[in-house]
Protein backbone atom coordinates (compact mmCIF):
# COMPACT_ATOMS: atom_id res chain seq x y z
CA UNK A 1 0.00 0.00 0.00
CA UNK A 2 1.09 3.51 -0.74
CA UNK A 3 -0.72 5.39 1.96
CA UNK A 4 -1.67 9.01 1.61
CA UNK A 5 -1.74 11.57 4.38
CA UNK A 6 -2.79 15.16 4.78
CA UNK A 7 -0.38 16.30 2.09
CA UNK A 8 -2.52 16.84 -1.04
CA UNK A 9 0.57 16.26 -3.19
CA UNK A 10 0.89 12.76 -1.71
CA UNK A 11 -2.76 11.66 -2.00
CA UNK A 12 -3.32 9.52 -5.11
CA UNK A 13 -5.75 11.50 -7.25
CA UNK A 14 -7.02 10.90 -10.76
CA UNK A 15 -7.07 13.96 -13.04
CA UNK A 16 -10.61 15.25 -13.40
CA UNK A 17 -11.73 15.23 -17.00
CA UNK A 18 -12.68 18.90 -16.91
CA UNK A 19 -12.17 19.38 -20.64
CA UNK A 20 -14.41 16.47 -21.49
CA UNK A 21 -12.40 14.32 -23.89
CA UNK A 22 -11.02 11.81 -21.36
CA UNK A 23 -7.44 12.14 -22.61
CA UNK A 24 -5.66 11.61 -19.31
CA UNK A 25 -7.42 8.34 -18.56
CA UNK A 26 -6.94 7.20 -22.17
CA UNK A 27 -3.20 7.71 -21.82
CA UNK A 28 -3.11 5.89 -18.50
CA UNK A 29 -4.97 2.94 -20.02
CA UNK A 30 -2.53 2.88 -22.92
CA UNK A 31 0.44 2.85 -20.58
CA UNK A 32 -1.04 -0.09 -18.68
CA UNK A 33 -1.91 -2.12 -21.75
CA UNK A 34 1.25 -1.28 -23.68
CA UNK A 35 3.37 -2.48 -20.75
CA UNK A 36 1.87 -5.98 -20.93
CA UNK A 37 3.84 -7.16 -23.93
CA UNK A 38 7.02 -5.18 -23.32
CA UNK A 39 10.05 -5.88 -21.20
CA UNK A 40 11.58 -2.47 -20.61
CA UNK A 41 14.91 -2.08 -18.84
CA UNK A 42 14.07 1.54 -18.09
CA UNK A 43 10.75 3.31 -17.58
CA UNK A 44 10.38 7.09 -17.66
CA UNK A 45 7.46 8.34 -15.58
CA UNK A 46 6.22 11.88 -15.07
CA UNK A 47 4.45 14.84 -16.60
CA UNK A 48 4.47 16.47 -20.04
CA UNK A 49 8.20 17.13 -19.81
CA UNK A 50 8.67 13.36 -19.89
CA UNK A 51 6.07 12.87 -22.63
CA UNK A 52 7.55 15.55 -24.89
CA UNK A 53 10.98 13.96 -24.60
CA UNK A 54 9.45 10.97 -26.33
CA UNK A 55 8.57 13.15 -29.33
CA UNK A 56 12.11 14.27 -30.03
CA UNK A 57 14.77 12.50 -32.07
CA UNK A 58 17.03 12.32 -29.01
CA UNK A 59 14.69 9.75 -27.45
CA UNK A 60 15.23 7.37 -30.37
CA UNK A 61 18.92 8.16 -30.35
CA UNK A 62 19.69 7.72 -26.64
CA UNK A 63 16.85 5.94 -24.86
CA UNK A 64 15.11 3.62 -27.32
CA UNK A 65 18.30 1.54 -27.63
CA UNK A 66 18.20 1.05 -23.84
CA UNK A 67 14.71 -0.51 -24.12
CA UNK A 68 13.05 2.41 -22.43
CA UNK A 69 9.30 2.98 -22.10
CA UNK A 70 7.82 6.44 -21.72
CA UNK A 71 4.88 6.95 -19.35
CA UNK A 72 4.91 10.74 -19.50
CA UNK A 73 1.48 12.25 -19.03
CA UNK A 74 0.00 15.72 -19.31
CA UNK A 75 0.64 18.80 -17.18
CA UNK A 76 0.00 16.84 -14.02
CA UNK A 77 1.18 16.87 -10.42
CA UNK A 78 2.71 14.32 -8.05
CA UNK A 79 -0.71 13.25 -6.72
CA UNK A 80 -1.78 12.27 -10.26
CA UNK A 81 1.37 10.31 -11.04
CA UNK A 82 0.97 8.57 -7.68
CA UNK A 83 -2.53 7.49 -8.72
CA UNK A 84 -1.22 6.09 -11.99
CA UNK A 85 1.47 4.13 -10.15
CA UNK A 86 -1.13 2.62 -7.85
CA UNK A 87 -3.44 1.72 -10.70
CA UNK A 88 -1.59 -0.62 -12.97
CA UNK A 89 1.30 1.15 -14.64
CA UNK A 90 3.83 -0.79 -12.56
CA UNK A 91 1.96 -4.07 -12.70
CA UNK A 92 3.25 -5.87 -15.78
CA UNK A 93 6.85 -4.72 -15.95
CA UNK A 94 10.08 -5.30 -14.10
CA UNK A 95 12.47 -2.53 -15.09
CA UNK A 96 15.98 -2.13 -13.77
CA UNK A 97 15.63 1.64 -13.59
CA UNK A 98 12.72 4.02 -13.16
CA UNK A 99 13.29 7.67 -14.04
CA UNK A 100 10.84 9.93 -12.22
CA UNK A 101 10.32 13.54 -13.25
CA UNK A 102 7.32 15.36 -11.82
CA UNK A 103 6.46 18.28 -9.56
CA UNK A 104 6.69 21.49 -11.55
CA UNK A 105 2.94 21.33 -12.34
CA UNK A 106 1.84 20.96 -8.69
CA UNK A 107 -0.54 23.90 -8.64
CA UNK A 108 -0.72 25.69 -5.30
CA UNK A 109 1.50 23.27 -3.39
CA UNK A 110 4.49 24.20 -1.24
CA UNK A 111 8.00 22.88 -1.83
CA UNK A 112 7.62 20.65 1.25
CA UNK A 113 4.38 19.19 -0.08
CA UNK A 114 5.84 18.53 -3.53
CA UNK A 115 8.94 16.93 -2.08
CA UNK A 116 6.66 14.81 0.11
CA UNK A 117 4.61 13.85 -2.95
CA UNK A 118 7.71 12.77 -4.86
CA UNK A 119 8.92 10.73 -1.88
CA UNK A 120 5.50 9.05 -1.68
CA UNK A 121 5.85 8.05 -5.36
CA UNK A 122 9.37 6.72 -4.73
CA UNK A 123 8.12 4.64 -1.77
CA UNK A 124 5.30 3.30 -3.92
CA UNK A 125 7.80 2.34 -6.62
CA UNK A 126 10.08 0.66 -4.10
CA UNK A 127 7.23 -1.44 -2.78
CA UNK A 128 6.04 -2.50 -6.20
CA UNK A 129 9.38 -2.68 -7.98
CA UNK A 130 11.96 -3.48 -5.28
CA UNK A 131 14.58 -4.47 -7.86
CA UNK A 132 14.42 -1.09 -9.62
CA UNK A 133 16.71 1.82 -9.01
CA UNK A 134 14.72 5.05 -8.94
CA UNK A 135 16.35 8.13 -10.44
CA UNK A 136 14.52 11.27 -9.35
CA UNK A 137 15.24 14.16 -11.67
CA UNK A 138 15.47 17.63 -10.21
CA UNK A 139 12.88 20.22 -11.18
CA UNK A 140 14.08 22.77 -13.68
CA UNK A 141 13.87 26.52 -13.31
CA UNK A 142 11.00 28.07 -15.28
CA UNK A 143 9.73 31.45 -16.44
CA UNK A 144 11.78 33.88 -18.50
CA UNK A 145 12.62 35.99 -15.47
CA UNK A 146 13.12 35.19 -11.76
CA UNK A 147 9.80 34.26 -10.17
CA UNK A 148 8.36 32.42 -7.13
CA UNK A 149 8.01 29.10 -9.00
CA UNK A 150 11.72 29.05 -9.70
CA UNK A 151 12.40 29.52 -5.99
CA UNK A 152 9.88 26.79 -5.16
CA UNK A 153 11.37 24.29 -7.63
CA UNK A 154 14.85 25.04 -6.31
CA UNK A 155 13.67 24.40 -2.77
CA UNK A 156 12.06 21.12 -3.85
CA UNK A 157 15.44 20.05 -5.23
CA UNK A 158 17.19 20.93 -1.99
CA UNK A 159 14.68 18.90 0.00
CA UNK A 160 15.01 15.93 -2.34
CA UNK A 161 18.77 16.13 -2.31
CA UNK A 162 18.61 15.79 1.48
CA UNK A 163 15.93 13.10 1.56
CA UNK A 164 17.06 10.76 -1.22
CA UNK A 165 20.24 9.36 0.41
CA UNK A 166 18.12 7.82 3.18
CA UNK A 167 15.74 6.17 0.71
CA UNK A 168 16.90 2.73 -0.42
CA UNK A 169 17.74 2.30 -4.08
CA UNK A 170 16.89 5.88 -4.96
CA UNK A 171 19.01 8.76 -6.14
CA UNK A 172 18.54 12.41 -6.93
CA UNK A 173 19.91 13.80 -10.18
CA UNK A 174 20.00 17.50 -10.90
CA UNK A 175 20.10 17.79 -14.69
CA UNK A 176 20.02 21.59 -14.92
CA UNK A 177 23.05 22.46 -17.05
CA UNK A 178 22.66 26.13 -16.16
CA UNK A 179 19.51 27.17 -17.99
CA UNK A 180 19.42 30.47 -16.09
CA UNK A 181 21.83 32.97 -17.59
CA UNK A 182 23.89 35.44 -15.57
CA UNK A 183 21.26 38.14 -16.16
CA UNK A 184 18.61 35.91 -14.56
CA UNK A 185 16.81 35.02 -17.79
CA UNK A 186 16.05 31.70 -19.43
CA UNK A 187 16.41 31.55 -23.20
CA UNK A 188 13.54 30.34 -25.38
CA UNK A 189 16.06 28.37 -27.43
CA UNK A 190 16.32 26.08 -24.38
CA UNK A 191 12.71 26.29 -23.21
CA UNK A 192 10.44 27.39 -26.01
CA UNK A 193 7.67 28.53 -23.66
CA UNK A 194 9.94 29.05 -20.65
CA UNK A 195 8.74 25.74 -19.21
CA UNK A 196 8.95 22.97 -21.81
CA UNK A 197 12.27 22.06 -23.34
CA UNK A 198 13.20 22.57 -26.96
CA UNK A 199 15.28 20.09 -28.91
CA UNK A 200 18.36 22.01 -27.79
CA UNK A 201 17.20 22.02 -24.18
CA UNK A 202 16.61 18.27 -24.22
CA UNK A 203 20.04 17.71 -25.74
CA UNK A 204 21.58 19.56 -22.80
CA UNK A 205 19.88 17.46 -20.12
CA UNK A 206 19.79 14.10 -21.88
CA UNK A 207 23.52 13.61 -22.31
CA UNK A 208 24.27 13.59 -18.55
CA UNK A 209 21.10 11.60 -17.87
CA UNK A 210 22.05 9.00 -20.47
CA UNK A 211 25.50 8.70 -18.95
CA UNK A 212 24.04 8.10 -15.48
CA UNK A 213 21.62 5.47 -16.81
CA UNK A 214 24.44 3.60 -18.55
CA UNK A 215 26.46 3.61 -15.34
CA UNK A 216 23.50 2.26 -13.38
CA UNK A 217 22.84 -0.45 -15.97
CA UNK A 218 26.47 -1.49 -15.74
CA UNK A 219 26.19 -1.59 -11.96
CA UNK A 220 28.43 1.38 -11.40
CA UNK A 221 27.46 4.52 -9.55
CA UNK A 222 24.75 2.56 -7.79
CA UNK A 223 22.60 4.67 -5.53
CA UNK A 224 22.38 3.99 -1.82
CA UNK A 225 22.17 0.25 -1.27
CA UNK A 226 19.46 -1.15 0.91
CA UNK B 1 -23.66 36.05 -36.93
CA UNK B 2 -21.73 36.79 -33.80
CA UNK B 3 -22.15 39.93 -31.75
CA UNK B 4 -18.74 40.95 -30.45
CA UNK B 5 -20.13 42.45 -27.28
CA UNK B 6 -22.05 39.41 -26.11
CA UNK B 7 -19.61 36.68 -27.14
CA UNK B 8 -16.81 36.27 -24.58
CA UNK B 9 -14.74 34.38 -27.18
CA UNK B 10 -14.60 37.60 -29.20
CA UNK B 11 -13.53 39.87 -26.34
CA UNK B 12 -9.76 40.50 -26.21
CA UNK B 13 -8.36 39.26 -22.94
CA UNK B 14 -4.81 38.87 -21.60
CA UNK B 15 -4.19 35.50 -19.98
CA UNK B 16 -4.04 35.59 -16.20
CA UNK B 17 -0.73 34.49 -14.74
CA UNK B 18 -2.37 31.74 -12.68
CA UNK B 19 0.80 29.66 -12.40
CA UNK B 20 2.89 32.60 -11.24
CA UNK B 21 5.89 32.60 -13.58
CA UNK B 22 4.56 35.16 -16.05
CA UNK B 23 5.40 32.97 -19.04
CA UNK B 24 2.46 34.09 -21.16
CA UNK B 25 3.43 37.75 -21.14
CA UNK B 26 7.11 36.88 -21.63
CA UNK B 27 6.20 35.03 -24.80
CA UNK B 28 3.96 37.82 -26.06
CA UNK B 29 6.68 40.40 -25.43
CA UNK B 30 9.17 38.27 -27.33
CA UNK B 31 6.81 38.09 -30.31
CA UNK B 32 6.38 41.88 -30.29
CA UNK B 33 10.17 42.25 -30.33
CA UNK B 34 10.40 39.72 -33.18
CA UNK B 35 8.14 42.00 -35.23
CA UNK B 36 10.60 44.84 -34.80
CA UNK B 37 13.63 43.10 -36.24
CA UNK B 38 12.23 40.46 -38.57
CA UNK B 39 10.42 40.64 -41.86
CA UNK B 40 8.28 37.54 -42.10
CA UNK B 41 6.45 36.65 -45.31
CA UNK B 42 4.37 34.18 -43.37
CA UNK B 43 3.05 34.47 -39.84
CA UNK B 44 1.60 31.60 -37.81
CA UNK B 45 -0.70 32.58 -34.93
CA UNK B 46 -2.49 30.34 -32.47
CA UNK B 47 -2.21 27.96 -29.54
CA UNK B 48 0.02 24.97 -28.74
CA UNK B 49 -0.89 23.30 -32.04
CA UNK B 50 0.97 26.17 -33.74
CA UNK B 51 3.68 26.45 -31.09
CA UNK B 52 4.62 22.79 -31.02
CA UNK B 53 4.92 22.69 -34.81
CA UNK B 54 8.04 24.81 -34.51
CA UNK B 55 9.70 22.18 -32.34
CA UNK B 56 9.63 19.55 -35.04
CA UNK B 57 11.96 19.04 -37.97
CA UNK B 58 9.13 19.73 -40.41
CA UNK B 59 9.07 23.40 -39.40
CA UNK B 60 12.72 23.79 -40.39
CA UNK B 61 12.07 21.85 -43.57
CA UNK B 62 8.92 23.59 -44.81
CA UNK B 63 8.37 26.88 -43.06
CA UNK B 64 11.71 28.33 -41.92
CA UNK B 65 12.74 28.76 -45.59
CA UNK B 66 9.61 30.91 -46.12
CA UNK B 67 10.74 33.39 -43.45
CA UNK B 68 7.90 32.32 -41.22
CA UNK B 69 7.39 33.52 -37.66
CA UNK B 70 5.59 31.39 -35.10
CA UNK B 71 3.41 33.20 -32.57
CA UNK B 72 1.84 30.16 -30.91
CA UNK B 73 1.22 30.05 -27.15
CA UNK B 74 0.11 26.86 -25.42
CA UNK B 75 -3.38 26.94 -23.95
CA UNK B 76 -4.47 30.10 -25.75
CA UNK B 77 -8.08 30.72 -26.70
CA UNK B 78 -9.53 33.07 -29.32
CA UNK B 79 -9.74 35.92 -26.82
CA UNK B 80 -6.05 35.61 -25.89
CA UNK B 81 -5.02 35.71 -29.54
CA UNK B 82 -7.27 38.74 -30.07
CA UNK B 83 -5.53 40.53 -27.21
CA UNK B 84 -2.08 39.64 -28.47
CA UNK B 85 -2.82 40.81 -32.01
CA UNK B 86 -4.29 44.05 -30.70
CA UNK B 87 -1.22 44.65 -28.56
CA UNK B 88 1.75 44.66 -30.88
CA UNK B 89 2.04 41.28 -32.58
CA UNK B 90 0.87 42.75 -35.90
CA UNK B 91 2.98 45.90 -35.72
CA UNK B 92 6.12 46.60 -37.76
CA UNK B 93 5.56 43.60 -40.02
CA UNK B 94 3.81 43.09 -43.33
CA UNK B 95 3.32 39.37 -43.88
CA UNK B 96 1.80 38.11 -47.10
CA UNK B 97 0.13 35.15 -45.49
CA UNK B 98 -1.18 34.69 -41.95
CA UNK B 99 -2.00 31.20 -40.74
CA UNK B 100 -4.51 31.12 -37.89
CA UNK B 101 -5.10 27.96 -35.87
CA UNK B 102 -7.06 28.51 -32.68
CA UNK B 103 -10.18 27.43 -30.82
CA UNK B 104 -9.72 23.92 -29.43
CA UNK B 105 -8.90 25.38 -25.99
CA UNK B 106 -12.06 27.55 -25.81
CA UNK B 107 -13.60 25.28 -23.18
CA UNK B 108 -15.99 27.88 -21.84
CA UNK B 109 -17.50 28.67 -25.21
CA UNK B 110 -20.07 27.08 -27.49
CA UNK B 111 -19.16 26.21 -31.08
CA UNK B 112 -20.99 29.33 -32.26
CA UNK B 113 -18.98 31.49 -29.88
CA UNK B 114 -15.68 29.89 -30.90
CA UNK B 115 -16.44 30.48 -34.58
CA UNK B 116 -17.43 34.05 -33.68
CA UNK B 117 -14.11 34.47 -31.90
CA UNK B 118 -12.21 33.26 -34.97
CA UNK B 119 -14.24 35.64 -37.10
CA UNK B 120 -13.35 38.53 -34.78
CA UNK B 121 -9.66 37.69 -35.17
CA UNK B 122 -10.03 37.63 -38.96
CA UNK B 123 -11.74 41.02 -38.89
CA UNK B 124 -8.93 42.44 -36.77
CA UNK B 125 -6.27 41.04 -39.11
CA UNK B 126 -8.10 42.51 -42.09
CA UNK B 127 -7.97 45.95 -40.44
CA UNK B 128 -4.34 45.81 -39.28
CA UNK B 129 -2.86 43.75 -42.14
CA UNK B 130 -5.21 44.31 -45.11
CA UNK B 131 -2.69 42.95 -47.61
CA UNK B 132 -2.34 39.61 -45.85
CA UNK B 133 -4.14 36.52 -47.05
CA UNK B 134 -5.48 34.47 -44.18
CA UNK B 135 -5.56 30.71 -43.87
CA UNK B 136 -7.77 29.47 -41.06
CA UNK B 137 -6.77 25.92 -40.17
CA UNK B 138 -9.74 23.78 -39.21
CA UNK B 139 -9.90 22.36 -35.70
CA UNK B 140 -8.85 18.74 -35.33
CA UNK B 141 -10.77 15.98 -33.58
CA UNK B 142 -9.41 15.14 -30.13
CA UNK B 143 -9.67 12.47 -27.45
CA UNK B 144 -9.04 8.78 -28.02
CA UNK B 145 -12.74 8.00 -28.38
CA UNK B 146 -15.78 9.91 -29.60
CA UNK B 147 -16.57 12.71 -27.16
CA UNK B 148 -18.40 16.05 -27.00
CA UNK B 149 -15.28 18.09 -27.80
CA UNK B 150 -14.88 16.30 -31.12
CA UNK B 151 -18.46 17.19 -32.00
CA UNK B 152 -17.92 20.78 -30.93
CA UNK B 153 -14.74 21.18 -32.97
CA UNK B 154 -16.46 19.68 -35.98
CA UNK B 155 -19.36 22.12 -35.53
CA UNK B 156 -16.89 25.04 -35.34
CA UNK B 157 -15.44 23.94 -38.67
CA UNK B 158 -18.92 23.66 -40.15
CA UNK B 159 -19.79 27.20 -39.06
CA UNK B 160 -16.50 28.60 -40.36
CA UNK B 161 -17.07 26.84 -43.67
CA UNK B 162 -20.36 28.67 -44.08
CA UNK B 163 -19.24 32.06 -42.68
CA UNK B 164 -15.79 32.55 -44.14
CA UNK B 165 -16.78 32.99 -47.80
CA UNK B 166 -18.38 36.29 -46.73
CA UNK B 167 -15.04 37.66 -45.53
CA UNK B 168 -12.36 39.02 -47.86
CA UNK B 169 -9.01 37.27 -48.36
CA UNK B 170 -9.61 34.32 -46.07
CA UNK B 171 -10.04 30.61 -46.56
CA UNK B 172 -10.52 27.57 -44.38
CA UNK B 173 -8.13 24.65 -44.73
CA UNK B 174 -9.44 21.36 -43.40
CA UNK B 175 -6.39 19.37 -42.33
CA UNK B 176 -8.16 16.38 -40.84
CA UNK B 177 -7.04 13.64 -43.16
CA UNK B 178 -8.53 10.67 -41.42
CA UNK B 179 -7.19 11.13 -37.90
CA UNK B 180 -10.25 9.25 -36.67
CA UNK B 181 -10.06 5.58 -37.59
CA UNK B 182 -13.05 3.50 -38.68
CA UNK B 183 -13.53 2.24 -35.11
CA UNK B 184 -13.86 5.83 -33.88
CA UNK B 185 -10.45 6.00 -32.22
CA UNK B 186 -7.53 8.37 -32.70
CA UNK B 187 -4.06 6.83 -32.61
CA UNK B 188 -1.21 7.93 -30.38
CA UNK B 189 0.98 7.62 -33.48
CA UNK B 190 -0.75 10.77 -34.74
CA UNK B 191 -1.60 12.54 -31.48
CA UNK B 192 0.66 11.53 -28.61
CA UNK B 193 -1.76 12.72 -25.94
CA UNK B 194 -4.87 12.51 -28.11
CA UNK B 195 -4.65 16.27 -28.73
CA UNK B 196 -1.13 17.29 -29.70
CA UNK B 197 0.43 16.02 -32.90
CA UNK B 198 3.43 13.75 -33.27
CA UNK B 199 5.96 14.21 -36.08
CA UNK B 200 3.79 11.85 -38.15
CA UNK B 201 0.66 13.83 -37.35
CA UNK B 202 2.33 17.14 -38.24
CA UNK B 203 3.55 15.73 -41.54
CA UNK B 204 -0.07 15.00 -42.50
CA UNK B 205 -1.12 18.53 -41.61
CA UNK B 206 1.88 20.53 -42.77
CA UNK B 207 2.33 19.28 -46.33
CA UNK B 208 -1.08 20.48 -47.61
CA UNK B 209 -0.70 23.64 -45.52
CA UNK B 210 2.67 24.32 -47.11
CA UNK B 211 1.21 23.73 -50.54
CA UNK B 212 -1.54 26.28 -49.96
CA UNK B 213 0.90 28.84 -48.54
CA UNK B 214 3.14 28.46 -51.61
CA UNK B 215 0.15 28.93 -53.86
CA UNK B 216 -0.87 32.13 -52.04
CA UNK B 217 2.71 33.45 -52.07
CA UNK B 218 2.87 32.91 -55.82
CA UNK B 219 -0.35 34.86 -56.22
CA UNK B 220 1.39 37.74 -54.43
CA UNK B 221 3.94 38.61 -57.10
CA UNK B 222 5.61 41.99 -56.42
CA UNK B 223 8.68 41.62 -54.17
CA UNK B 224 8.74 37.87 -54.51
CA UNK B 225 9.52 38.11 -58.23
CA UNK B 226 12.30 40.60 -57.54
CA UNK B 227 14.00 38.46 -54.91
CA UNK B 228 13.80 35.40 -57.11
CA UNK B 229 15.29 37.21 -60.14
CA1 LIG C 1 9.77 44.41 -39.10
Amino acid sequence: MCDGNQNPAAVPTPVLDVQGDGRWMSMHNHFVSSSKDKEPEIVFIGDSNVQLLHQFEIWRELFSPLHALNFGGLGEGTQHVLWRMENGELKHIKPKIIVLWVGTFNQGHTAEQISGGIQAIVRCMQQRQPQAKVVVLGLLPRGKNPNPLRDRNKQVNELLNEAMPSMPNAMFLDVDPGFVHSDGTINHNDMYDYLHLSRQGYARICQPLHKTLLQLLEGRGTPTQQ
Amino acid sequence: MSQGDTNSAAVPHAAEDVQGDDRWLSQHNRFVLDCKDKEPDVLFVGDSMVQLMQQYEIWRELFSPLHALNFGIGGDTTRHVLWRLQNGELENIKPKVIVLWIGTNNHENSAEEVAGGVEAIINLINVLQPQAKIIVVGLLPRGEKPNPLREKNSRVNQLLRSWLPRLPGVQLLDVDFGFVHSDGTISRNDMFDFLHLTAIGYAKVCRPLHELIMQLLEETPEEKQVTLA
